[in-house]
């Protein structure tokens, strides 16, 4: 086995089994934190798939952004840990049934199928190319996504904002 | 077509981009208590939309913006369409909205979303243009902030929207996988050429459906619809019932024709599967499980905000029976379904909107004797009611008669009776309200006042609900010419 593939092994179990933590941990602070492992696992993945932009704004993102505002949110929480549950879980044998059967018709899919054909590009930095795209082919998208965070911007300054004082 | 050229076809959505800016800086120049002149300049700005959208009719169609979105008449007719519905949700809004802009300025955004999700030509501009509409939608569900209900609906809503979008996601990426490329067109001639297998690709065009099903709330992706139609806002309730469900079947009717099936090549009105993968059955039984599902709970409900709620579950379920033909004539029936429903839906929601602050609850019992207390009103949801149930000569009548005549032409007998049977049950439920508002009589129960904009309105959409029902060609002719597709060169 070359030392890339090893790398390659340990970086997906170390992505699966933070995953795993994440779902089925109790205290929620400890799936945040296997989160943080998970995202990081999958910046790499996704070098390994010659995306380095990609995983750079992974990092950035949701790492940098996301992950620490769900800290923030579990910390500053009151009482998280007191809360009772109030929704039911469906049985284990269920759930179980369900994921095992959708994984089987994945796992048959991905195995079975000839995907397109991938190309086998040399590693090469894409940043350029991405900044180049999104101003020519994807330039409506760019944009909409611009007015698409306006709406998202007035929406939540909306919601959380206090009331305007009693008269 | 280059992005700069493009600009030109695409003058109705830059308008509403510029008109939603110029809003949101208007508004910060109106005093506390001008503050509705931004609903009237929203309003304005639908009306000028519409019109523009309608010069862009003839055109002939064309990829935009490197094949991102395509102007086809079929999206133009569903421009107009969605526009009228946000025209009038803001008319309806109007008595119950009058000091916040951040509303209507949300509207024209969601009605921007829905502008591109009727002419989407990529899988990239699907998901941000239904995340457009969804995630604004979030925001309009919660608007009243101190209603626990109004909150729970709106985080339900999101709950439930962004499973959906991730798993639709998802399948895109094995579409993307199996085809090699991003817009619906150049995947169609992908998929005949190749002939990929079936199995990825059904399980593909399931998840998608999760996504679009979710939209249009078809079973069995409805289960956020009772609780966000009860906790809304009654004139978001209409709105969703009718602007992002006109948007979402469109979406599901261009998916339909491009990445699931194409024009045959003798009769380009009708369509043959790219892959086989059995769509048309799916979607009978996704059709049947719909609306049986939808009239049966109707069936139960006390609130009437709940029970519009399952009937458009229902009303759905027909529209999706009609797309199970895969010809012109099913897709011309549905979009001639819309217009119809657009009307009778927001006239039946315009009514419990006008008469929740009066009556102080929404209870269909709180309906008991209204035809003696409020004689115009009462008739005019007697009169909705019974179009919503396809009765004759309303004009649910006309396009239930055009669904099922779709559905019947092409021999799927067995579907058209199991919607027949279910257009009998909702009678019931429907009936029900009517039954309650002029056989029963309180007691002492002083009339009450609606006021005179409210019965205006109604009678603005009164009016269609019955002349269509009598004279509804030009209707008919004007959506039949909006059925001209941009197929994949």
């Amino acid at each position: 086995m070359e030392p890339n593939e090893i790398l390659f092994l340990f970086i997906a179990v170390a992505t699966v089994v933070s995953a795993a933590i994440v779902a089925f941990s109790s205290k929620i602070i400890h799936s945040a934190f296997a989160l943080l492992a998970s995202f990081m696992g999958f910046a790499a993945l996704y070098v390994y798939l010659s995306a380095g932009f990609l995983a750079v704004t992974q990092i950035l993102i949701y790492v940098g952004g996301i992950l620490i505002l769900i800290l923030f949110g579990v910390m500053m929480t009151h009482g998280i840990y007191d809360t009772a549950k109030k929704t039911a879980h469906n049985a284990l044998s269920v759930s179980l049934l369900g994921g095992l059967a959708i994984a089987a018709v994945l796992l048959l899919i991905i195995t079975r199928s000839p995907w397109a054909p991938i190309l086998h590009k040399p590693f090469q930095p894409t940043t350029q190319l991405i900044g180049a795209a999104i101003l020519t082919n994807y330039l409506l998208p760019f944009e909409i996504i611009s007015v698409l965070l306006l709406g998202a911007l007035i929406g939540a300054v909306y919601l959380a904002r206090a009331e305007d004082k009693q008269k | 077509m280059s992005n700069l050229n493009s600009l030109q076809y695409f003058i109705p959505e830059l308008f509403l981009i510029v008109a939603i800016l110029v809003i949101i800086v208007v508004d910060l120049f109106l005093k506390k208590n001008k503050k509705i002149v931004s609903a009237y300049l929203a309003a304005l700005t639908l009306v000028v939309t519409i019109f523009l959208a309608y010069q862009q009719y003839g055109y002939s169609p064309a990829l935009l913006f490197k094949g991102m979105i395509v102007l086809d008449s079929f999206a133009i007719f569903f421009k107009i369409i969605t526009a009228l519905s946000t025209l009038i949700v803001i008319f309806i809004s109007l008595p119950s909205f009058r000091t916040k802009a951040e509303y209507y300025v949300l509207l024209l955004i969601v009605t921007l979303g829905m502008f591109l999700m009727v002419e989407v030509n990529n899988l990239l501009m699907i998901i941000i243009s239904m995340e457009m509409v969804g995630l604004i939608s979030y925001v309009l569900v919660g608007f009243n902030k101190h209603d626990l209900k109004s909150s729970e609906a709106s985080l339900k809503f999101m709950l439930y929207g962004a499973t959906s979008t991730a798993v639709m996601a998802f399948g895109f990426s094995y579409i993307y996988g199996i085809s090699g490329h991003l817009n619906l067109d150049v995947i169609q001639q992908s998929l005949i050429i190749n002939q990929p297998q079936a199995l990825p690709l059904f399980v593909a065009f399931m998840m998608v459906l999760a996504g679009l099903g979710y939209k249009i709330a078809m079973v069995p992706f409805h289960f956020w619809v009772p609780d966000v139609y009860e906790g809304a806002p009654t004139p978001i309730t209409a709105f969703l019932s009718v602007g992002p469900k006109a948007a979402g079947l469109a979406l599901l009717i261009r998916f339909l024709i491009t990445l699931v099936a194409h024009p045959s090549a003798g009769n380009a009105a009708n369509f043959i599967q790219n892959v086989s993968i059995h769509a048309p059955l799916l979607l009978a039984a996704l059709a049947v499980a719909t609306m049986t599902l939808g009239n049966l709970s109707a069936l139960m409900q006390k609130n009437i905000k709940r029970m519009l709620g399952y009937s458009a579950i229902a009303h759905v379920g027909y529209m999706l029976m009609a797309l199970v033909v895969f010809n012109n004539q099913g897709i011309i029936a549905v979009m001639f379904y819309i217009v119809v429903y657009l009307f009778m839906n927001f006239g039946a929601f315009c009514v419990v909107e006008s008469l929740t602050d009066k009556l102080g609850s929404e209870k269909i019992s709180a309906y008991t004797g209204l035809g003696y207390r409020a004689p115009f009103t009462a008739i005019a949801m007697a009169i909705f009611m019974f179009s919503l149930t396809g009765l004759p000569p309303f004009a649910g009548f006309i396009g239930k008669l055009y669904l099922f005549a779709a559905v019947i032409n092409q021999s799927w007998y067995i579907l058209a009776l199991i919607g027949l049977l279910n257009s009998v049950i909702s009678l019931y439920y429907y009936a029900t309200v009517v039954k309650v508002m002029f056989l029963n009589r309180q007691e002492n129960a002083p009339p009450l006042r609606v006021a005179l904009y409210n019965k205006l309105l109604i009678g603005a959409l009164l009016i269609p609900t019955l002349v269509l029902g009598l004279y509804w060609s030009p209707v008919i002719n004007f959506t039949s010419r909006s059925i001209g597709f941009l197929f994949g060169k």
